[in-house]
Protein backbone atom coordinates (compact mmCIF):
# COMPACT_ATOMS: atom_id res chain seq x y z
CA UNK A 1 0.00 0.00 0.00
CA UNK A 2 0.87 3.78 -0.82
CA UNK A 3 -0.57 6.42 1.56
CA UNK A 4 0.88 10.19 0.92
CA UNK A 5 -0.48 12.37 4.07
CA UNK A 6 -0.19 16.80 3.58
CA UNK A 7 3.11 15.39 1.39
CA UNK A 8 4.99 19.01 0.68
CA UNK A 9 8.07 18.69 -1.90
CA UNK A 10 10.31 21.86 -2.45
CA UNK A 11 13.93 22.15 -3.36
CA UNK A 12 15.78 24.40 -1.49
CA UNK A 13 13.82 27.69 -0.47
CA UNK A 14 12.06 27.72 -3.77
CA UNK A 15 8.30 27.29 -4.35
CA UNK A 16 6.48 23.77 -3.56
CA UNK A 17 6.69 21.12 -6.74
CA UNK A 18 4.06 19.33 -4.85
CA UNK A 19 1.64 20.87 -2.08
CA UNK A 20 0.22 18.97 0.38
CA UNK A 21 -0.58 15.82 -1.33
CA UNK A 22 -2.79 13.03 0.02
CA UNK A 23 -3.52 9.88 -1.63
CA UNK A 24 -3.83 6.04 -1.04
CA UNK A 25 -3.18 3.52 -3.40
CA UNK A 26 -4.17 -0.04 -3.01
CA UNK A 27 -2.20 -2.95 -3.41
CA UNK A 28 -2.55 -4.34 -7.07
CA UNK A 29 -3.98 -0.80 -8.63
CA UNK A 30 -3.18 0.08 -11.64
CA UNK A 31 -2.83 4.14 -11.68
CA UNK A 32 -2.14 6.09 -14.14
CA UNK A 33 -0.55 10.24 -13.32
CA UNK A 34 -1.30 12.18 -15.69
CA UNK A 35 -0.79 16.34 -15.84
CA UNK A 36 1.15 18.30 -18.00
CA UNK A 37 4.95 18.89 -18.29
CA UNK A 38 6.30 20.17 -14.99
CA UNK A 39 3.39 19.21 -12.93
CA UNK A 40 5.27 17.21 -10.63
CA UNK A 41 4.43 13.84 -11.80
CA UNK A 42 8.52 12.99 -11.65
CA UNK A 43 8.97 14.55 -8.36
CA UNK A 44 5.90 12.22 -6.93
CA UNK A 45 7.10 9.05 -8.32
CA UNK A 46 10.86 9.64 -7.04
CA UNK A 47 9.46 10.05 -3.65
CA UNK A 48 7.48 6.93 -3.92
CA UNK A 49 10.84 5.51 -5.03
CA UNK A 50 12.37 6.60 -2.00
CA UNK A 51 14.69 8.43 -4.04
CA UNK A 52 13.86 11.59 -2.18
CA UNK A 53 12.54 12.78 0.54
CA UNK A 54 9.67 14.59 0.79
CA UNK A 55 9.94 18.52 2.78
CA UNK A 56 6.98 17.95 4.96
CA UNK A 57 4.49 15.49 5.80
CA UNK A 58 4.47 11.51 5.92
CA UNK A 59 4.62 8.17 3.39
CA UNK A 60 4.04 5.39 3.81
CA UNK A 61 5.17 2.52 1.82
CA UNK A 62 3.78 -1.23 2.70
CA UNK A 63 3.42 -0.01 5.87
CA UNK A 64 6.54 1.89 6.52
CA UNK A 65 7.37 5.63 7.18
CA UNK A 66 9.82 5.98 4.16
CA UNK A 67 10.19 9.48 5.40
CA UNK A 68 11.26 8.73 8.65
CA UNK A 69 13.88 6.32 7.59
CA UNK A 70 17.48 6.55 8.07
CA UNK A 71 19.74 6.48 4.99
CA UNK A 72 20.77 3.26 5.91
CA UNK A 73 17.39 1.57 5.74
CA UNK A 74 16.36 3.45 2.02
CA UNK A 75 18.12 1.41 -0.14
CA UNK A 76 16.01 -1.57 1.17
CA UNK A 77 12.70 0.18 0.15
CA UNK A 78 13.90 1.04 -3.13
CA UNK A 79 14.09 -2.79 -3.50
CA UNK A 80 10.86 -3.38 -3.27
CA UNK A 81 9.96 -0.59 -5.60
CA UNK A 82 10.81 -1.03 -9.26
CA UNK A 83 11.71 2.34 -10.43
CA UNK A 84 12.07 3.03 -14.21
CA UNK A 85 13.00 6.87 -15.23
CA UNK A 86 12.38 8.68 -18.18
CA UNK A 87 15.88 8.84 -19.24
CA UNK A 88 16.33 4.71 -18.53
CA UNK A 89 19.36 5.08 -17.10
CA UNK A 90 21.40 1.65 -18.84
CA UNK A 91 24.54 1.02 -18.24
CA UNK A 92 26.44 1.01 -22.01
CA UNK A 93 29.76 -0.51 -20.78
CA UNK A 94 28.34 -3.75 -20.14
CA UNK A 95 25.69 -6.14 -21.94
CA UNK A 96 21.73 -6.41 -21.71
CA UNK A 97 21.77 -9.44 -19.07
CA UNK A 98 24.46 -7.91 -17.38
CA UNK A 99 22.15 -4.50 -16.61
CA UNK A 100 19.26 -7.04 -15.70
CA UNK A 101 21.75 -8.90 -13.35
CA UNK A 102 22.71 -5.48 -11.04
CA UNK A 103 20.03 -5.33 -8.93
CA UNK A 104 20.61 -9.01 -7.77
CA UNK A 105 24.13 -8.60 -7.51
CA UNK A 106 22.94 -5.58 -5.01
CA UNK A 107 21.14 -8.30 -3.02
CA UNK A 108 23.69 -10.27 -2.79
CA UNK A 109 22.12 -13.38 -5.34
CA UNK A 110 24.24 -16.11 -6.03
CA UNK A 111 25.01 -16.11 -10.10
CA UNK A 112 23.93 -19.74 -10.27
CA UNK A 113 20.43 -18.10 -9.14
CA UNK A 114 20.75 -14.57 -10.62
CA UNK A 115 21.42 -15.32 -14.56
CA UNK A 116 17.99 -17.69 -14.97
CA UNK A 117 15.89 -14.83 -12.99
CA UNK A 118 17.53 -12.55 -15.23
CA UNK A 119 16.84 -14.28 -18.19
CA UNK A 120 13.24 -14.60 -17.03
CA UNK A 121 13.32 -11.52 -16.72
CA UNK A 122 14.07 -10.57 -20.04
CA UNK A 123 11.78 -13.17 -21.30
CA UNK A 124 8.94 -11.68 -19.80
CA UNK A 125 9.54 -8.46 -21.73
CA UNK A 126 10.11 -9.77 -24.87
CA UNK A 127 13.84 -9.41 -24.97
CA UNK A 128 15.14 -13.26 -25.09
CA UNK A 129 17.91 -14.19 -27.26
CA UNK A 130 19.25 -10.54 -27.13
CA UNK A 131 21.40 -11.09 -23.64
CA UNK A 132 24.48 -10.93 -25.37
CA UNK A 133 23.85 -7.32 -26.94
CA UNK A 134 25.05 -3.76 -25.83
CA UNK A 135 22.01 -1.30 -24.84
CA UNK A 136 23.67 1.20 -27.61
CA UNK A 137 22.93 -2.20 -30.08
CA UNK A 138 18.71 -1.79 -29.02
CA UNK A 139 15.95 0.22 -30.55
CA UNK A 140 14.17 2.80 -28.14
CA UNK A 141 11.35 0.55 -27.22
CA UNK A 142 13.81 -2.57 -26.54
CA UNK A 143 16.16 -0.14 -24.42
CA UNK A 144 12.58 0.73 -22.34
CA UNK A 145 11.92 -2.90 -21.79
CA UNK A 146 15.41 -3.55 -20.86
CA UNK A 147 15.05 -1.23 -18.21
CA UNK A 148 11.54 -2.82 -17.01
CA UNK A 149 13.39 -6.22 -16.49
CA UNK A 150 15.77 -4.85 -14.55
CA UNK A 151 13.11 -3.10 -12.34
CA UNK A 152 10.92 -5.96 -12.00
CA UNK A 153 13.57 -8.52 -11.91
CA UNK A 154 13.81 -8.00 -7.88
CA UNK A 155 10.24 -8.97 -7.97
CA UNK A 156 9.05 -5.87 -6.39
CA UNK A 157 5.68 -5.32 -4.98
CA UNK A 158 5.40 -1.76 -6.53
CA UNK A 159 6.13 -0.69 -9.84
CA UNK A 160 6.49 2.94 -11.33
CA UNK A 161 7.94 4.18 -14.38
CA UNK A 162 8.28 7.71 -15.53
CA UNK A 163 6.71 8.47 -18.93
CA UNK A 164 7.87 4.78 -20.33
CA UNK A 165 6.09 5.71 -24.06
CA UNK A 166 7.80 8.96 -24.34
CA UNK A 167 9.41 9.27 -28.06
CA UNK A 168 8.11 5.44 -28.97
CA UNK A 169 6.16 4.30 -31.69
CA UNK A 170 2.95 3.57 -31.23
CA UNK A 171 3.36 -0.28 -31.78
CA UNK A 172 6.43 -0.13 -29.05
CA UNK A 173 4.38 2.02 -27.06
CA UNK A 174 1.39 -0.48 -26.95
CA UNK A 175 3.95 -3.34 -25.88
CA UNK A 176 5.22 -1.25 -23.07
CA UNK A 177 2.07 -0.83 -21.87
CA UNK A 178 1.17 -4.71 -22.15
CA UNK A 179 3.99 -5.30 -20.55
CA UNK A 180 2.63 -3.11 -17.30
CA UNK A 181 -0.56 -4.50 -17.45
CA UNK A 182 1.26 -8.51 -17.35
CA UNK A 183 2.67 -7.60 -14.30
CA UNK A 184 -0.29 -5.89 -13.20
CA UNK A 185 -2.08 -8.97 -13.04
CA UNK A 186 -0.14 -10.88 -11.02
CA UNK A 187 -0.63 -8.45 -8.52
CA UNK A 188 1.89 -5.61 -8.72
CA UNK A 189 0.90 -2.30 -7.51
CA UNK A 190 2.04 -0.16 -11.21
CA UNK A 191 1.98 3.57 -11.39
CA UNK A 192 2.56 4.96 -14.57
CA UNK A 193 3.79 8.85 -14.87
CA UNK A 194 2.19 9.88 -18.13
CA UNK A 195 0.27 12.85 -20.28
CA UNK A 196 -0.35 11.14 -23.54
CA UNK A 197 -4.93 10.75 -22.85
CA UNK A 198 -5.17 8.24 -25.80
CA UNK A 199 -2.89 5.67 -24.11
CA UNK A 200 -4.56 6.24 -20.77
CA UNK A 201 -7.88 5.63 -22.41
CA UNK A 202 -6.85 2.72 -23.81
CA UNK A 203 -5.78 0.70 -20.78
CA UNK A 204 -9.04 2.60 -18.52
CA UNK A 205 -8.08 2.52 -14.98
CA UNK A 206 -7.77 5.24 -11.80
CA UNK A 207 -6.15 8.37 -12.69
CA UNK A 208 -4.74 10.96 -10.90
CA UNK A 209 -4.28 14.15 -11.95
CA UNK A 210 -1.73 16.35 -10.92
CA UNK A 211 -1.60 20.17 -11.64
CA UNK A 212 1.05 22.48 -10.42
CA UNK A 213 1.77 20.48 -7.78
CA UNK A 214 -1.71 19.87 -6.63
CA UNK A 215 -3.95 16.99 -7.15
CA UNK A 216 -6.88 18.44 -9.02
CA UNK A 217 -9.11 15.11 -9.22
CA UNK A 218 -8.85 11.45 -9.28
CA UNK A 219 -10.85 9.49 -12.15
CA UNK A 220 -11.52 5.94 -12.87
CA UNK A 221 -11.91 3.29 -10.12
CA UNK A 222 -9.06 0.28 -8.77
CA UNK B 1 26.54 -15.04 5.13
CA UNK B 2 26.44 -16.24 1.46
CA UNK B 3 24.94 -13.21 0.21
CA UNK B 4 27.55 -11.17 2.21
CA UNK B 5 30.41 -13.37 0.75
CA UNK B 6 28.67 -13.05 -2.81
CA UNK B 7 28.43 -9.15 -2.71
CA UNK B 8 32.22 -9.23 -1.59
CA UNK B 9 33.08 -11.37 -4.88
CA UNK B 10 31.15 -8.70 -7.32
CA UNK B 11 33.08 -6.28 -5.95
CA UNK B 12 35.90 -8.30 -6.08
CA UNK B 13 35.18 -8.88 -9.90
CA UNK B 14 34.20 -4.80 -10.42
CA UNK B 15 37.61 -3.81 -9.02
CA UNK B 16 39.47 -6.43 -10.82
CA UNK B 17 37.03 -5.42 -14.26
CA UNK B 18 37.72 -1.48 -13.75
CA UNK B 19 41.48 -2.02 -12.99
CA UNK B 20 41.46 -4.38 -16.40
CA UNK B 21 39.79 -1.64 -18.44
CA UNK B 22 41.79 1.56 -18.20
CA UNK B 23 45.30 -0.64 -18.07
CA UNK B 24 47.88 2.06 -19.04
CA UNK B 25 46.52 4.29 -16.08
CA UNK B 26 46.27 1.14 -14.01
CA UNK B 27 49.89 0.37 -14.59
CA UNK B 28 51.02 3.90 -14.27
CA UNK B 29 49.76 3.89 -10.53
CA UNK B 30 51.33 0.61 -9.65
CA UNK B 31 54.49 1.62 -11.38
CA UNK B 32 54.84 4.79 -9.59
CA UNK B 33 53.49 3.48 -5.61
CA UNK B 34 56.18 -0.16 -6.44
CA UNK B 35 58.95 2.11 -7.35
CA UNK B 36 58.49 4.18 -4.35
CA UNK B 37 58.20 0.95 -2.12
CA UNK B 38 61.52 -0.52 -3.49
CA UNK B 39 63.59 2.28 -2.46
CA UNK B 40 62.82 1.23 1.65
CA UNK B 41 63.02 -2.53 0.72
CA UNK B 42 66.37 -1.98 -0.72
CA UNK B 43 67.54 0.19 2.13
CA UNK B 44 65.89 -2.93 4.54
CA UNK B 45 67.80 -5.25 2.72
CA UNK B 46 71.26 -3.56 3.36
CA UNK B 47 70.78 -2.83 6.99
CA UNK B 48 69.09 -6.94 7.61
CA UNK B 49 72.27 -7.84 5.80
CA UNK B 50 75.02 -5.35 7.44
CA UNK B 51 73.58 -6.06 10.99
CA UNK B 52 74.54 -9.28 11.50
CA UNK B 53 78.12 -8.59 10.39
CA UNK B 54 78.53 -5.78 12.60
CA UNK B 55 77.53 -8.21 15.53
CA UNK B 56 80.45 -10.35 14.86
CA UNK B 57 82.99 -7.80 14.76
CA UNK B 58 83.86 -6.47 18.59
CA UNK B 59 82.22 -3.16 19.08
CA UNK B 60 84.80 -2.28 22.20
CA UNK B 61 87.47 0.14 21.05
CA UNK B 62 90.85 -1.10 20.25
CA UNK B 63 94.40 0.42 20.15
CA UNK B 64 97.37 -1.56 18.64
CA UNK B 65 101.12 -0.66 19.45
CA UNK B 66 103.20 -1.68 16.73
CA UNK B 67 106.87 -1.56 18.02
CA UNK B 68 110.08 -1.71 15.87
CA UNK B 69 112.21 -4.15 14.70
CA UNK B 70 114.96 -3.80 17.14
CA UNK B 71 112.26 -4.08 20.00
CA UNK B 72 112.56 -7.32 21.78
CA UNK B 73 109.33 -9.54 23.42
CA UNK B 74 110.66 -8.23 26.87
CA UNK B 75 110.26 -4.57 25.82
CA UNK B 76 106.69 -5.77 24.95
CA UNK B 77 105.81 -6.92 27.83
CA UNK B 78 107.32 -3.74 29.62
CA UNK B 79 105.37 -1.13 27.86
CA UNK B 80 102.26 -3.14 28.71
CA UNK B 81 102.74 -3.14 32.13
CA UNK B 82 103.71 0.19 32.08
CA UNK B 83 100.46 1.07 30.29
CA UNK B 84 98.74 -1.27 32.51
CA UNK B 85 99.45 1.00 35.48
CA UNK B 86 99.66 4.44 33.58
CA UNK B 87 96.28 4.16 32.24
CA UNK B 88 94.70 1.45 34.72
CA UNK B 89 90.81 3.83 34.28
CA UNK B 90 91.10 3.82 30.52
CA UNK B 91 92.41 0.08 29.91
CA UNK B 92 89.62 -3.00 29.98
CA UNK B 93 92.72 -5.26 28.80
CA UNK B 94 96.17 -5.57 27.42
CA UNK B 95 97.29 -8.47 25.53
CA UNK B 96 101.34 -9.04 23.80
CA UNK B 97 101.45 -10.17 20.08
CA UNK B 98 104.89 -11.75 19.46
CA UNK B 99 106.05 -11.70 16.27
CA UNK B 100 106.27 -15.35 16.13
CA UNK B 101 102.78 -15.81 17.47
CA UNK B 102 101.42 -13.39 14.55
CA UNK B 103 103.33 -15.11 12.20
CA UNK B 104 101.60 -18.34 12.97
CA UNK B 105 98.17 -16.78 13.01
CA UNK B 106 98.82 -15.43 9.35
CA UNK B 107 100.29 -19.20 8.24
CA UNK B 108 96.84 -20.84 9.50
CA UNK B 109 95.14 -18.36 6.46
CA UNK B 110 95.55 -19.79 3.56
CA UNK B 111 95.74 -16.73 0.96
CA UNK B 112 98.62 -15.71 3.21
CA UNK B 113 100.49 -19.42 3.75
CA UNK B 114 102.17 -19.23 0.28
CA UNK B 115 103.16 -15.67 0.12
CA UNK B 116 105.08 -16.02 3.73
CA UNK B 117 106.67 -19.24 2.29
CA UNK B 118 108.82 -16.92 0.29
CA UNK B 119 110.39 -14.69 3.20
CA UNK B 120 113.60 -15.29 4.68
CA UNK B 121 112.45 -13.95 7.86
CA UNK B 122 109.39 -12.43 9.82
CA UNK B 123 108.56 -9.79 8.84
CA UNK B 124 105.77 -8.74 11.16
CA UNK B 125 106.53 -6.43 14.59
CA UNK B 126 105.59 -7.48 17.98
CA UNK B 127 102.76 -5.97 19.10
CA UNK B 128 100.67 -4.49 22.00
CA UNK B 129 96.91 -4.41 21.51
CA UNK B 130 94.78 -2.39 24.51
CA UNK B 131 91.28 -3.08 24.80
CA UNK B 132 89.70 0.43 26.54
CA UNK B 133 87.18 0.56 28.95
CA UNK B 134 83.62 1.88 27.17
CA UNK B 135 82.42 5.39 27.54
CA UNK B 136 80.45 7.74 25.55
CA UNK B 137 83.32 9.73 24.58
CA UNK B 138 85.29 6.56 23.49
CA UNK B 139 86.61 8.10 19.98
CA UNK B 140 88.07 11.14 21.76
CA UNK B 141 89.66 8.70 24.30
CA UNK B 142 91.56 6.49 21.55
CA UNK B 143 92.57 9.24 19.79
CA UNK B 144 94.29 11.27 23.33
CA UNK B 145 95.78 8.26 24.06
CA UNK B 146 96.87 7.08 20.60
CA UNK B 147 98.85 10.28 20.39
CA UNK B 148 100.33 10.19 23.65
CA UNK B 149 101.67 6.17 23.32
CA UNK B 150 102.94 7.30 19.73
CA UNK B 151 105.89 8.98 21.67
CA UNK B 152 107.21 5.50 23.46
CA UNK B 153 110.32 4.18 22.88
CA UNK B 154 110.21 1.66 20.53
CA UNK B 155 106.60 2.78 19.71
CA UNK B 156 106.71 2.48 15.38
CA UNK B 157 103.06 3.00 14.47
CA UNK B 158 99.78 3.37 16.51
CA UNK B 159 96.31 2.09 14.98
CA UNK B 160 93.09 2.89 16.43
CA UNK B 161 91.39 -0.41 15.18
CA UNK B 162 87.76 -0.76 16.20
CA UNK B 163 86.20 2.62 16.13
CA UNK B 164 85.21 2.60 12.83
CA UNK B 165 83.08 -0.02 13.83
CA UNK B 166 81.09 2.16 16.11
CA UNK B 167 81.12 4.79 13.43
CA UNK B 168 79.00 2.22 11.05
CA UNK B 169 77.33 1.22 14.11
CA UNK B 170 75.81 4.79 14.36
CA UNK B 171 75.65 5.12 10.47
CA UNK B 172 73.33 1.68 10.84
CA UNK B 173 71.99 3.60 13.17
CA UNK B 174 70.83 6.15 11.71
CA UNK B 175 70.08 4.69 8.51
CA UNK B 176 67.57 2.72 10.68
CA UNK B 177 65.29 5.85 11.68
CA UNK B 178 65.73 7.12 7.83
CA UNK B 179 64.16 3.92 6.81
CA UNK B 180 61.03 4.51 9.12
CA UNK B 181 61.08 8.23 7.98
CA UNK B 182 61.45 6.63 4.54
CA UNK B 183 58.28 4.13 4.91
CA UNK B 184 56.11 6.95 6.36
CA UNK B 185 57.44 9.43 3.07
CA UNK B 186 56.16 5.91 0.70
CA UNK B 187 53.10 5.39 2.59
CA UNK B 188 52.06 8.88 2.23
CA UNK B 189 52.91 8.16 -1.80
CA UNK B 190 50.28 5.55 -1.28
CA UNK B 191 47.71 7.22 0.09
CA UNK B 192 47.85 10.21 -2.65
CA UNK B 193 48.50 7.68 -5.35
CA UNK B 194 45.65 6.02 -4.49
CA UNK B 195 43.16 8.52 -3.47
CA UNK B 196 43.49 10.02 -6.47
CA UNK B 197 43.32 7.29 -8.52
CA UNK B 198 39.52 6.39 -7.02
CA UNK B 199 38.55 10.00 -6.84
CA UNK B 200 39.28 9.42 -11.27
CA UNK B 201 36.92 6.01 -10.95
CA UNK B 202 34.60 7.72 -8.57
CA UNK B 203 34.05 10.12 -11.54
CA UNK B 204 33.77 7.82 -14.51
CA UNK B 205 31.92 5.23 -12.97
CA UNK B 206 29.10 8.20 -11.69
CA UNK B 207 26.65 6.56 -14.02
CA UNK B 208 27.14 2.75 -12.38
CA UNK B 209 26.84 4.74 -9.04
CA UNK B 210 23.68 6.83 -10.02
CA UNK B 211 21.80 3.21 -11.36
CA UNK B 212 23.26 0.60 -8.08
CA UNK B 213 21.54 3.16 -5.84
CA UNK B 214 18.00 3.63 -8.13
CA UNK B 215 17.73 -0.19 -7.80
CA UNK B 216 18.81 0.02 -4.16
CA UNK B 217 22.33 -0.30 -3.54
CA UNK B 218 23.51 0.18 0.19
CA UNK B 219 26.27 3.13 0.20
CA UNK B 220 28.97 -0.28 1.57
CA UNK B 221 27.81 -1.94 -2.09
CA UNK B 222 28.98 1.18 -3.75
CA UNK B 223 31.55 1.58 -1.58
CA UNK B 224 33.36 -1.84 -1.70
CA UNK B 225 34.26 -2.33 -5.47
CA UNK B 226 36.68 1.02 -4.91
CA UNK B 227 37.78 -0.64 -1.59
CA UNK B 228 39.31 -3.48 -3.25
CA UNK B 229 40.61 -1.48 -5.76
CA UNK B 230 42.95 0.59 -3.81
CA UNK B 231 43.99 -3.38 -1.69
CA UNK B 232 44.99 -4.90 -5.20
CA UNK B 233 46.67 -1.70 -5.91
CA UNK B 234 48.96 -1.83 -2.96
CA UNK B 235 49.34 -5.53 -3.21
CA UNK B 236 50.35 -6.00 -7.19
CA UNK B 237 52.38 -2.57 -6.27
CA UNK B 238 54.00 -4.46 -3.34
CA UNK B 239 54.41 -7.14 -5.56
CA UNK B 240 56.38 -5.43 -8.57
CA UNK B 241 58.14 -3.30 -5.90
CA UNK B 242 59.34 -7.04 -4.09
CA UNK B 243 60.28 -7.90 -7.60
CA UNK B 244 61.85 -4.56 -8.73
CA UNK B 245 64.29 -4.71 -5.35
CA UNK B 246 65.10 -8.22 -5.63
CA UNK B 247 66.25 -7.15 -9.37
CA UNK B 248 68.43 -4.17 -8.16
CA UNK B 249 69.98 -6.43 -5.66
CA UNK B 250 71.43 -8.93 -8.29
CA UNK B 251 74.01 -6.44 -9.77
CA UNK B 252 74.67 -4.77 -6.14
CA UNK B 253 75.51 -8.54 -5.04
CA UNK B 254 77.70 -9.35 -7.86
CA UNK B 255 80.08 -6.51 -7.05
CA UNK B 256 80.04 -7.06 -3.14
CA UNK B 257 80.49 -10.78 -3.53
CA UNK B 258 83.61 -9.68 -5.33
CA UNK B 259 84.84 -7.72 -2.49
CA UNK B 260 84.00 -9.83 0.06
CA UNK B 261 85.82 -12.83 -1.29
CA UNK B 262 88.76 -10.94 -1.91
CA UNK B 263 88.73 -10.84 1.95
CA UNK B 264 88.12 -14.23 2.61
CA UNK B 265 84.48 -14.47 3.49
CA UNK B 266 81.05 -13.78 1.94
CA UNK B 267 78.47 -11.41 1.76
CA UNK B 268 75.31 -11.17 -0.02
CA UNK B 269 72.45 -8.39 0.38
CA UNK B 270 69.33 -10.59 1.03
CA UNK B 271 65.72 -9.55 0.69
CA UNK B 272 63.80 -9.43 4.31
CA UNK B 273 62.41 -12.68 5.02
CA UNK B 274 59.07 -13.89 3.54
CA UNK B 275 56.80 -12.50 6.82
CA UNK B 276 58.01 -9.18 6.66
CA UNK B 277 57.62 -8.81 2.94
CA UNK B 278 54.02 -10.47 3.29
CA UNK B 279 53.45 -7.68 6.29
CA UNK B 280 54.63 -4.94 4.49
CA UNK B 281 51.71 -6.39 1.95
CA UNK B 282 49.32 -6.26 3.86
CA UNK B 283 50.00 -3.25 5.12
CA UNK B 284 50.15 -1.43 1.61
CA UNK B 285 46.84 -3.27 0.91
CA UNK B 286 45.70 -2.16 4.43
CA UNK B 287 46.94 1.52 3.28
CA UNK B 288 45.23 1.53 -0.50
CA UNK B 289 41.67 0.29 1.35
CA UNK B 290 41.75 2.96 3.59
CA UNK B 291 42.34 5.78 1.01
CA UNK B 292 40.02 4.49 -1.14
CA UNK B 293 37.49 4.59 1.56
CA UNK B 294 38.24 8.04 2.54
CA UNK B 295 38.61 9.04 -1.45
CA UNK B 296 34.97 7.10 -2.62
CA UNK B 297 33.62 8.90 0.49
CA UNK B 298 34.49 12.31 -0.30
CA UNK B 299 34.01 11.63 -4.43
CA UNK B 300 30.38 9.35 -4.37
CA UNK B 301 28.03 12.63 -2.58
CA UNK B 302 25.90 13.34 -5.69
Amino acid sequence: MIEFQHVFKSYGRGRNILADINFRIQPGEFIFVSGPSGAGKSTLLKLIGGLEPPSRGAIMINGHRSDRMSARARPYLRRAVGVILQDMHLLYDRNAIQNVLLPLSVAGQAPAQAIPRARAAMEKVGLSGKEDLNPVEMSGGEQQRLAIARAIVNRPSILIADEPTANLDEDSARRIMDVFRDFNRVGVTTLIASHDRELMAAYTRRTMRIEAGRFSDTEGAA
Amino acid sequence: MKRWLYQHQYALLVAVRRLKNQPFSSLCNILVISLSLAVPIVVAAILDTARPVLMQIPVSAEVTLYLDQEATARDAERIANDLRQQHANDIHSIEVITRDQALAELRERPAWAEALAVLSANPLPDAVVVTLQQNPDIAATSASLSAQWQAIPYVDAVQIDSTWVQRLQSILDFLGIGLWLLALGVAIVVLATVFNTVRLQALTQREEIAVARLVGATESFVRRPFLYLGALTGLLSCGLAILIAWSALQPLNATIERLASSYGTELALRLPDSVSLVLAGVVVAILGALSARWSVTRNTQF
